[in-house]
C-alpha cells in the first residue's frame, strides 16, 4: 500500500529540483560575461520508482514514479575543442611575439627612407664622387670625412637600438618565465583544492573552469599536452569527475619529448606527484639563453619549441652548437659582419693612397673601430676630421691636387664584390656576397621576408583560433534568450508543483476532516 | 550552431578592429604616398626600390659630374679659341714684318704687340676653372707660368666604369712656344733687331697654330661625347624615376576609392553591430 503522503513528497521534489534549476539559471545568467566561465546544466533524474522490486511487494497495478531530484550539475564543454584551440593559441603566441620583435627591427631599420644606412651610403659613395671632381677642393674633402661619420653614425645607432630592443626581450624572457611558473603554480594549487573535492562525489565546476583558464593562457606561453588524470584511490567520485591535469611541454608536432618533459606529473597510482619550475640559463659571455632548466631535465632544443617563450627566445638568441642563433643577435652579426669588412677594405685602399701634397703613401685608416664589435664602435679617424687635407684622394707620389685617382678607388667600393677585398681572409669571405649595396639590401629584403611571413602566420593562426574558439563559445557560452526560456520554463514547472500540493491538500482535507462523520 | 549574445559582440569587435585596420593601412598611403612603409609590407618592392634608389642616385651624380667634366672641356674649349685668334694675329703680324717693307720704329710697334699678345698666350695658359688651373696636369693649384706645365691626366666617371679623361696637357700647346728660347720670343728678338729671318719665323707660327687646331678639334670630339652623353643620363634619370615611382607610389586615384569604399563599409559594420546587439529575449518578456 503506498503512502498517505506520497503525492506530497513528489511535489515537494518537484519543487525543490525546480528551484535548483532556476538557482543554476540565475548562476549562469550572472556569469554571462566571467571570462573562462562555461555554462551550466542541472541533469534532472526521475527518483527510484515504488515499489521496488521485491518478494513482499505491495500488491498494486505497477511501478509508480516518485518524482524529481538534481542529479549531477554538470559544465557543459568540449575537451576537443580545447585541445584544438590551445594548439592555435601557442602558434599565435608564437608568432605575435616573432612578429613583434621583427617589426621592431624594421623600425629600427628604417629602410627604404631617406635617413636609412641606405642612403647614408649613397651620400658617402656621392661624397666621394664630388671629392673625385673636387679633389683640391676642401670643402668637398670635410663633406667626405663627415659624410663618413654619418656612416659610422647609423651603423652606431642600429647596433646599439637593435641591442637595446634586444635586452627588452631579454627581460620580457624572464617575464614569461615567472608566469609560466606561476601559472603552473595556480594549476598545481587548484589541481590539490579538486583533489580534495572530487572524492567526495562533487563536481566543482567553478575550479574546473579556473583550471581550465589557466591551461588556456599557458598554452600561449608554451606548448603543452594536458591530461586528465583520475587516481585509482578517489573514493566516491562520480563518473564526470574531470580529475587531475597532467601538463606537459611537448614538440610543435604535439609529440612528447623523450624523456617526456612535465611541468605537472599526476598519476593514476600516486595522484599529484609534483610540479617542476622553469629556470633559465643563461650565457655568462654573451647573454644568451644557453637553456631552459625544467626539474631537474635541461632543455636545449629550442627550434621545436612553440608558443610565446619560444617566439620571445628566437627573437632575443640563445646558444647552439657554440654559435649564436635568433633574430636579433644574427641581425647584429650580419651589420659587424659587414662594417669589418668594408671599413678594413676602405682603410687598405685609403692606407696607400697620397695625402694632398704628401710625398709618402698616407698609412692611415679612414675609420677606426674594434675588432670586438666593429658597428658598435666604427668612427672616421679623427686626424681626418680635423684636417681634411689629409684624405688620400691621390693614388701617386707628390698627391697633386688633380690626382683623383685613389678617390675613385674608394668610390669604386661601392660596386666592388666582397670576393674581391683583399683585405679579408678567406673565411671572411665566405660568410658575405655581392658587394656591400647588395649585401645590404639583401639584408633588408630578409628581414622584410621574415617580418611578412611571421604576421601572416600570425593573422592565419589567429583566424583559426578565432573560428575555434567560435565553436567553443557556440557550445559552452551563456546565451541570455536560451537562459530566460529555461528560467520561464522553471518557474511555471515549480509553480505547478506548488499547485500539486494544493491539490494534495486539498484531497488530505477530504480524507481527515470530511470523510467518517455520517450523522453528525 | 548555438549563437550567443557574447559572440556577437566579440564578432562585432573583431570585424570594427579589421576594418580600423584596414583604414589604418589605407590612411599610411595616402598620407605618406607611399605603397608601403616597412620592408615587410611588400619584401620584394622594398629591396627593388632600394635598387632603383641605388641606380637613380648614381645617375643624379653621374649628371654632377657631367657637370663638371663640361666645365673642364667647355673652358678647354674657350682658351684654344682664343689661343687661335692670338696666333693668327701674331702670324699676320709676322707677314707684314717679313716683306722688308716696314721702318725701324713700326717692327718696334709690331714687337711690342706681339709682347702683348704672348702675355696675353701666357695668362690663356693659367687659365682657372673653379680655381683649377687646367692646363697644368695633375698640378691644379699651381700657376704653371710660374712652374712650368706639369703633366697628368685627370679622368672623371661619368657612367658606371667610364671615365672620360678632363683635362689637355698644356706643356705640348705652351710650354716651348711660351719660353724664353721659344718661337715667340725669337720672334720679337728677330723683329727687335731687324734680323732679316723674320720671314722663316711664319712657319713656325703655323705649326703652333696647327697644334691649336688639332687640340681643339680633339675637344670638339670630347664635347660631343659629353653631349650624347647628357642626353643619355638625362633619359635614364627620367626612365629610373618612373620606375622608382611605378614601384613605390600609390595610385592615389584608387587609394581614395578604396578609402571611400572601406569607410561605407565600416559604417555598415557600425550600424548593423548597434542593431544586433541590443535586443534580448529580456527585452520582450515582461
Amino acid at each position: 500500500m503506498r503512502s498517505t503522503f506520497m503525492g506530497l513528497e513528489t511535489a515537494r521534489r518537484g519543487m525543490f529540483t525546480q528551484q535548483s534549476a532556476l538557482y543554476t539559471t540565475g548562476h549562469n545568467i550572472s556569469n554571462a560575461n566571467t571570462p573562462g566561465y562555461t555554462r551550466q546544466r542541472i541533469n534532472f533524474a526521475q527518483t527510484e520508482p515504488y515499489p521496488g522490486v521485491g518478494m513482499n511487494r505491495p500488491q498494486i497495478p505497477g511501478q509508480m514514479g516518485t518524482g524529481v531530484e538534481a542529479g549531477t550539475v554538470q559544465r557543459i564543454r568540449e575537451s576537443f575543442l580545447d585541445l584544438q584551440y590551445r594548439t592555435e593559441n601557442t602558434k599565435m603566441g608564437y608568432y605575435g611575439a616573432m612578429s613583434e620583435s621583427l617589426t621592431k627591427m624594421e623600425e629600427i631599420m628604417n629602410e627604404p627612407s631617406e635617413n636609412g644606412l641606405h642612403s647614408t651610403l649613397e651620400k658617402f659613395w656621392n661624397a666621394l664622387q664630388d671629392l673625385s671632381s673636387h679633389t683640391e677642393n676642401t670643402g668637398a674633402r670635410d663633406v667626405v670625412a663627415a659624410t663618413g661619420q654619418m656612416v659610422a653614425d647609423t651603423l652606431n645607432y642600429y647596433y646599439n637600438s637593435l641591442s637595446r630592443v634586444q635586452e627588452d626581450i631579454g627581460n620580457q624572457v624572464d617575464v614569461k618565465v615567472d608566469e609560466i611558473n606561476a601559472i603552473v603554480a595556480q594549476i598545481d594549487h587548484l589541481n590539490k583544492q579538486i583533489a580534495s573535492v572530487e572524492p567526495h562525489g562533487y563536481l566543482p565546476n567553478d575550479l574546473y573552469d579556473e583550471r581550465d583558464l589557466l591551461v588556456d593562457s599557458l598554452s600561449q606561453l608554451v606548448n603543452v599536452k594536458v591530461t586528465s588524470v583520475v587516481p585509482n584511490t578517489y573514493g566516491d567520485a562520480k563518473p564526470m569527475a574531470a580529475g587531475l591535469y597532467n601538463i606537459e611541454i611537448v614538440q610543435k608536432d604535439g609529440k612528447s619529448y623523450n624523456p617526456p618533459i612535465s611541468l605537472i606529473s599526476a598519476t593514476k597510482e600516486s595522484g599529484i606527484v609534483g610540479t617542476n619550475k622553469v629556470e633559465l640559463e643563461k650565457s655568462e659571455d654573451s647573454g644568451l639563453v644557453t637553456g631552459l632548466k625544467i626539474g631537474s631535465a635541461s632543455f636545449t632544443q629550442f627550434e621545436t619549441l612553440s608558443g610565446e617563450l619560444s617566439g620571445l627566445i628566437n627573437s632575443y638568441g640563445y646558444e647552439a652548437g657554440g654559435s649564436a642563433k635568433g633574430a636579433y643577435p644574427e641581425m647584429l652579426e650580419k651589420l659587424n659582419r659587414m662594417t669589418s669588412a668594408f671599413a678594413k677594405e676602405f682603410n687598405e685602399i685609403h692606407k696607400n693612397g697620397y695625402a694632398l701634397g704628401a710625398d709618402a703613401i698616407s698609412g692611415l685608416d679612414f675609420f677606426q673601430f674594434d675588432e670586438g664589435n666593429p658597428a658598435q664602435s666604427i668612427k672616421v679617424n679623427q686626424e681626418l676630421l680635423d684636417d681634411s687635407s689629409k684624405i688620400a684622394a691621390a693614388a701617386e707620389k707628390g698627391g697633386a691636387s688633380g690626382d683623383n685617382h685613389n678617390a675613385q678607388l674608394l668610390a669604386d667600393l661601392r660596386k666592388k664584390s666582397f670576393s674581391d677585398y683583399t683585405s679579408l681572409t678567406d673565411d671572411e669571405k665566405s660568410k658575405l656576397n655581392g658587394s656591400i649595396d647588395s649585401y645590404y639590401s639583401g639584408i633588408i629584403g630578409r628581414l622584410g621576408v621574415d617580418s611578412q611571413s611571421a604576421q601572416k602566420d600570425l593573422k592565419n593562426s589567429a583566424v583559426l583560433a578565432d573560428s575555434v574558439d567560435r565553436n567553443r563559445q557556440s557550445v559552452s557560452a551563456v546565451s541570455l534568450d536560451e537562459e530566460m526560456t529555461n528560467m520561464i520554463k522553471f518557474q511555471h514547472a515549480y509553480n505547478a508543483s506548488a499547485r500539486n500540493i494544493t491539490v494534495v491538500d486539498e484531497m488530505l482535507d477530504k480524507i481527515i476532516n470530511g470523510m467518517g462523520v455520517v450523522g453528525r | 550552431m548555438r549563437v550567443t549574445q557574447s559572440m556577437l559582440s566579440n564578432n562585432m569587435l573583431r570585424n570594427l578592429s579589421n576594418s580600423y585596420s584596414r583604414m589604418d593601412k589605407l590612411q599610411d598611403q595616402i598620407s605618406t604616398q607611399k605603397k608601403f612603409t616597412k620592408p615587410s609590407d611588400d619584401p620584394v618592392a622594398a629591396m627593388m626600390g632600394m635598387n632603383y634608389r641605388t641606380d637613380l642616385n648614381r645617375i643624379q651624380q653621374f649628371t654632377r659630374n657631367i657637370g663638371e667634366v663640361r666645365n673642364w672641356v667647355d673652358s678647354t674649349d674657350d682658351a684654344l679659341d682664343k689661343g687661335v685668334m692670338a696666333l693668327q694675329r701674331i702670324r699676320e703680324l709676322t707677314l707684314q714684318a717679313s716683306n722688308g717693307t716696314l721702318e725701324g720704329d713700326q717692327r718696334k710697334a709690331v714687337a711690342e704687340e706681339i709682347k702683348q699678345l704672348k702675355e696675353h698666350l701666357q695668362n690663356i695658359g693659367d687659365t682657372q676653372v673653379g680655381g683649377k688651373y687646367i692646363f697644368n696636369g695633375k698640378q691644379t693649384n699651381v700657376r704653371p707660368s710660374e712652374s712650368g706645365f706639369q703633366s697628368g691626366t685627370i679622368e672623371l666617371e661619368v657612367f658606371s666604369g667610364i671615365k672620360i679623361p678632363v683635362n689637355t696637357e698644356g706643356k705640348a700647346l705652351f710650354e716651348d712656344m711660351l719660353s724664353d728660347e721659344g718661337d715667340i720670343q725669337k720672334l720679337i728678338t728677330a723683329l727687335e733687331t731687324n734680323d732679316p729671318a723674320v720671314g722663316d719665323m711664319l712657319e713656325k707660327v703655323d705649326k703652333n697654330i696647327d697644334k691649336f687646331l688639332s687640340a681643339r678639334a680633339l675637344i670638339g670630339a670630347k664635347q660631343n661625347r659629353v653631349e650624347l652623353m647628357e642626353d643619355r643620363l638625362s633619359q635614364q634619370e627620367v626612365f629610373s624615376t618612373r620606375i622608382l615611382s611605378d614601384n613605390e607610389d600609390i595610385d592615389m586615384e584608387k587609394a581614395i576609392i578604396e578609402l571611400t569604399t572601406q569607410e561605407s563599409i565600416h559604417r555598415a559594420a557600425l550600424s548593423v553591430g548597434a542593431r544586433i546587439i541590443q535586443p534580448t529575449l529580456t527585452d520582450f518578456l515582461r
